[in-house]
């Protein structure tokens, strides 16, 4: 009985021990965790559980040379993510081929590194697609934090704060453009109008000035970026869906097909109306003055 | 002496006038914005910045409105007195529907004390007192989007302030169509712009009165109504 007693607890205190991303993956877990416990690596695993790629295996990626220790394996050796995701297409702004395409026109592989790579924007460790966010406000803030990571770095939080100052300074084309800042992702505008990618990032002089391109008709908003929360809206909100896309309120983008088809009618029956009236009069007289 | 005779002040038709203008713009601006489309860039911005400052002018001309009404004296015409619900507003009805095709004289037609027959006067109380403050406060309000609450009765607070702006903006338009059709209605479809143009109203000399009794319930109403075969009420 004695024994038994034992060896729960011995057993309990092994599950205790192992980390819990360890834990859950039980068998198939390789053993970089063991030298890795989340105290000595720059991964942080309760981000990475929820990461898209929390179910592959650490050597997934990190393939060559990684397998022993120490490791020969280099980052520049390591696969690119196109290796896994060529052919992948999720949506219509989830195509990999084009995305892939799309980075190589854009300005960061023509002007910035030739050898851009997709993970100097998305973290492969912690991404999560925006389908699988609370909403559209976190996936922007985290889109922007990619973009901000460069263009608004600085050595200190306060170097930080006075690029990003800089940068949002550049954009006061904007009515209320510290919102717009805020409230939009960069992509939105700095790739090309009227193409779902988001990853052909344009140079800042053919950035898109066109307000209207947002706060218009089949908005870009919803066309480009958040199509998920627009089809998820629709479904649940149905025809309201036009007043609580994204959470927000854009003139001219989020409008209500029925409420502008019954004020439209109501103009026509005011204006059929007053013309009505108008001829009657007109009639009338003439009429009247027949008679007299 | 004309001005005696029921004519407007010069304030009066500056601010009917430029309230007209102003109006005009902020309507086009505002279906510019409504039904916006990829186009020319910066328009949309351009729609913006007028429609905002047309909007600020005419809350100006609003204060210019409420002074005149306070203290300029131009409030009593907006006073409900006896006899505008009960008979006015049926009278005023049955003339526009009838009276005003076969050229019965007007039921209420303008004098110095009584500027709007009863339906005119409704109509106005509803669009200057209160359509109109909903249309100023919301749209003030929307040129400071980051401070309206994020969320109000389940949708978007700003998406609930634009729509309250953008829809009774809508029946104040509709109600300056119906408004600019019954200028017509004078002695000569052009009379009454002529009149709130110039503020002359062309007579020269008071229109004789009849008895009629029963036309309304006001003091000094009751057996002197001024007959007229105009048709002179907007």
């Amino acid at each position: 009985m004695r024994a038994v007693g034992t060896f729960v607890l011995l057993l309990a205190s092994a599950i205790w021990f192992v980390p819990a991303s360890v834990a859950q993956k039980g068998e198939h877990e390789p053993p970089c965790m063991q030298c890795h416990q989340p105290r000595d690596t720059t991964i942080d695993p309760v981000q990475f559980s929820h990461s898209v790629h929390a179910t592959l295996d650490c050597t997934s990626c990190h393939t060559e040379g990684f397998s022993k220790f120490p490791h020969a394996g280099t980052r520049a050796g390591m696969p690119d993510c196109i290796d896994c995701h060529s052919g992948m297409v999720v949506s219509p702004t989830i195509d990999f081929d084009k995305i892939a395409q799309g980075v190589q026109a854009s300005v960061h592989v023509k002007m910035v590194d030739p050898a851009f790579r997709c993970t100097n924007c998305h973290s492969p460790h912690y991404f999560i697609p925006a389908s699988r966010m609370v909403d559209a406000s976190v996936a922007r803030s985290v889109a922007n934090k990619s973009c901000l990571g460069c263009h608004a770095a600085g050595d200190t939080p306060a170097a930080s704060d006075r690029a990003f100052e800089k940068l949002a300074e550049k954009h006061r084309l904007f009515p209320h453009w510290e919102l717009h800042i805020q409230e939009n992702a960069c992509v939105a505008c700095h790739t090309p109008r009227g193409e779902q990618t988001i990853h052909l990032i344009l140079p800042k002089s053919e950035a898109l000035r066109d307000c209207a391109a947002c706060h218009g008709k089949n908005s870009l908003l919803a066309t480009k970026l958040y199509t998920h929360l627009a089809l998820k809206e629709r479904a649940e909100h149905g025809w309201v869906n036009s007043m609580v896309f994204n959470n927000a309120y854009l003139t001219g983008a989020i409008r209500n097909r029925w409420l502008d088809w019954t004020t439209l009618g109501l103009a026509g029956l005011v204006l059929l109306g007053v013309a009505a009236h108008g001829l009657g009069r007109l009639l009338f007289a003439r009429f009247l003055r027949r008679r007299s | 002496m004309r001005r005696e005779l029921g004519g407007y002040p010069l304030w009066l038709r500056v601010w009917h006038w430029g309230n007209a203008v102003l109006f005009v713009i902020l309507l086009i601006t505002g279906l510019s914005m409504h039904y916006s489309r990829p186009g020319p860039a910066l328009g949309f911005r351009t729609d913006v910045l007028i429609h905002n400052t047309a909007g600020a002018l005419l809350t100006l001309f609003y204060c210019l409105f409420l002074y005149g009404n306070l203290r300029l004296g131009n409030g009593r015409y907006y006073r409900i007195v006896a006899g505008d619900i009960e008979p006015g507003l049926l009278w005023q009805t049955r003339y526009y529907l009838w009276g005003i095709f076969v050229g019965s004289p007007h039921p209420y037609p303008h004098s110095e004390e009584r500027k709007f027959n009863p339906l005119q006067k409704m109509f106005y109380l509803a669009v200057m007192y209160l359509l109109f403050p909903i249309l100023a406060v919301t749209g003030w309000a929307l040129l400071f989007p980051g401070r309206l609450p994020e969320a109000m009765f389940g949708v978007p607070g700003i998406g609930l302030w634009a729509l309250a702006h953008t829809y009774i903006g809508y029946f104040v338009s509709l109600f300056m169509v119906i408004h600019v059709y019954l200028g017509t209605t004078g002695s000569t479809p052009g009379a009454l712009f002529r009149f709130m143009w110039s503020g002359d109203t062309g007579r020269p000399e008071p229109a004789p009165t009849v008895p009629r009794p029963g036309l309304g319930d006001r003091p000094g109403d009751h057996d002197a109504v001024p007959v007229t075969t105009t048709k002179e009420h907007i």
